[in-house]
């Protein structure tokens, strides 16, 4: 398993917002986490890149504990987070914000050539890289935030709903994204409330119901469950 | 007429200069840590002290009292990161508050160490340079104007084209997002602190000589840098530069043609218009105020 997470509880001040999740993540795959607004989503993988810190529980990556490491320390085991809302620095350039990404990269050749790959998956972040970050448009910036994320040359990347507020034909393109990315040998983690979309991408899906595990299997599996097509795919 | 007018034109330059200096430390401070440092006008303080003592005092070379003032006055700044910000820094209040009482504290010690009466500096050189009869600038003054345009130039283009740079705006933009790509908050939190006090630093050492030095001397300036900093939109270091060379224009004018309280009236009430009308200041977004 290239991620493990052990029973793993977080909570805010008082309110506990996950309890008891476990999840494994085989090197490769994508897996998704659906669930509705609040469900704990976003906890979970705040837990994951650092941001949130663990109540009781562990995480591993790539056999290594990395569950008492800052948020800054875990870019450079290989895990990448994307972020809700996109969090990309308005203030700075497109391509500054990219370079961020690659912040505790050493290989300049190496970040050069992904910058230029980067340009090559997302030509209009190449149009706009002298641009501040501010003035793209929402799936521009969801580009920009997944660029970014790119550029640290992760094993694992995590996307906290990346279609979220976008249109339609942005989100397919997203989903294309995402597929690419993969195909690349990177291992996904995405939360979506679109669970339409996650399924679709997924090999695994794991479904949080208020901050609970309720659910986990195969992708196409949990498509057909009747609970999930009811709770989640509005049939 | 003309002539009033030009020398008190340069005057204003020259108070805009050491104002620029403090007040854009104090808006990197800000902007990364999120805190107020009220103590920064002890810092412009503490450089002045530095040149009473090293080079009033013990006689040694201006600029090397001037290069220790940056560096003695920076590591404080590193100091007052790890002994008050950092255990504060979820706590925006408490830091100011901390802030407040290190002020007091290094008042007080200036104060058991220097007495409170005025030193007086030698002045580094007499020369001025005559624009006309009645047009000068004193070579102390001109260092002022030299320093505040190299260091201010230096400090854009270590955060314009420096990879810390990058990461020390990426911080005071999205701290955490900027965790995310690998950055540590306490790290750029100590390259702010250090080039933020040491600007201050270097303002206080160099305007020693044409000051009378003591230890409650940090006042006057912290509130004209904050009046700078609110003017030009917290946040912004673009924003400070401009209203610190607007704030001395109209204050050193007005000084110059009715009196120093009406300028400070003056001064204050151009920051309530400019609140009033733009509450986000000149320069500055809605994003931290
Ligand atoms: N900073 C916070 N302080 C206090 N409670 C929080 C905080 N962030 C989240 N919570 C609470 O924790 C629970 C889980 O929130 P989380 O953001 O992980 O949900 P989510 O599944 O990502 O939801 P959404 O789909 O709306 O993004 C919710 O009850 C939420 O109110
Ligand atoms: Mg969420």
């Amino acid at each position: 398993m290239l991620l493990e997470m052990k029973d793993a509880s977080v909570n805010y001040g008082k309110v506990s917002a996950i309890r008891n999740i476990s999840m494994s993540v085989p090197e490769g795959s994508v897996v998704t986490i659906i669930g509705a607004n609040g469900a704990g989503k976003s906890t979970t993988l705040r837990a994951l890149s650092g941001l949130a810190s663990l109540r009781s529980g562990e995480i591993s990556f790539n056999g290594k504990r990395i569950d008492k490491l800052a948020a800054h320390r875990i870019v450079g085991e290989g895990i990448a987070h994307v972020p809700e809302g996109r969090r990309i620095f308005p203030d700075l350039t497109v391509e500054e914000n990219l370079r961020t990404g690659a912040f505790l990269r050493k290989d300049k050749k190496g970040i050069e050539a992904d910058l230029e790959s980067c340009f090559d998956h997302f030509p209009r972040l190449k149009e706009r890289r002298r641009q501040l970050a501010k003035t793209m448009s929402g799936g521009e910036q969801q580009m920009l935030a997944i660029g970014r994320a790119l550029m640290a040359k992760p094993k694992l990347l995590l996307m906290d709903e990346p279609s979220m507020g976008l249109a339609p034909i942005i989100v397919e393109e997203i989903a294309r994204i995402i597929e690419t990315i993969n195909a690349q040998g990177i291992t996904v983690i995405l939360v979506e409330q679109n669970a339409e979309l996650a399924l679709g991408l997924a090999t695994y899906a794991y479904v949080l119901e208020t901050g609970n595990l309720a659910l986990e299997g195969p992708a196409d599996e949990l498509h057909d469950n009747d609970h999930v097509r009811a709770a989640y795919l509005g049939v | 007429m003309g002539e009033l007018l030009a020398q008190t034109a340069l005057n204003a330059l020259y108070a805009a200069s050491y104002l620029s200096l403090v007040a854009v430390g104090l808006v990197l401070i800000f902007g990364v840590m999120g805190v107020i440092n009220f103590a920064h006008g002890e810092l412009f303080m503490l450089g002045a002290y530095g040149v009473v003592v090293f080079y009033a005092d013990l006689q040694l070379s201006f600029f090397f009292a001037i290069a220790i003032g940056l560096v003695f006055v920076g590591l404080v700044g590193l100091g007052m990161e790890r002994a008050l910000f950092r255990p504060l820094r979820d706590n925006p209040l408490g830091g100011l508050v901390a802030s407040i009482g290190f002020l007091m504290v290094l008042q007080a010690l200036a104060a058991m160490g220097f007495g409170v009466r005025m030193e007086h500096v030698p002045p580094v050189t007499q020369q001025v340079i005559s624009f006309s009869d009645k047009v000068h600038l004193a070579v102390p003054r001109l260092y002022v104007i030299i320093a505040a345009v190299v260091l201010l130039t230096a400090l854009w283009a270590f955060l314009k084209k420096t990879q810390f740079g990058w990461a020390l705006r990426a911080s005071a933009q999205d701290p955490e997002a900027a965790a995310l790509q690998g950055i540590s908050i306490n790290q750029t939190s100590r390259i702010a602190m250090f080039i933020g006090a040491g600007l201050a630093g270097v303002a206080g050492a160099l305007t020693a000589p044409m000051v009378s030095v003591n230890p409650h001397m940090g006042h006057s300036v912290i509130v004209a840098a904050f009046i700078v900093i609110i003017v030009g939109g917290v946040g912004s270091l673009e924003g400070a530069v401009v209203a610190a060379v607007a704030y001395s224009l109209v204050h050193t004018f007005v000084t110059t043609f009715y009196d120093g309280v009406i300028a400070d009236i003056v001064g204050l009430s151009l920051m309530l218009v400019v609140l009033i009308v733009k509450p986000t200041g000149l320069f500055g977004t809605a994003d931290r105020a």
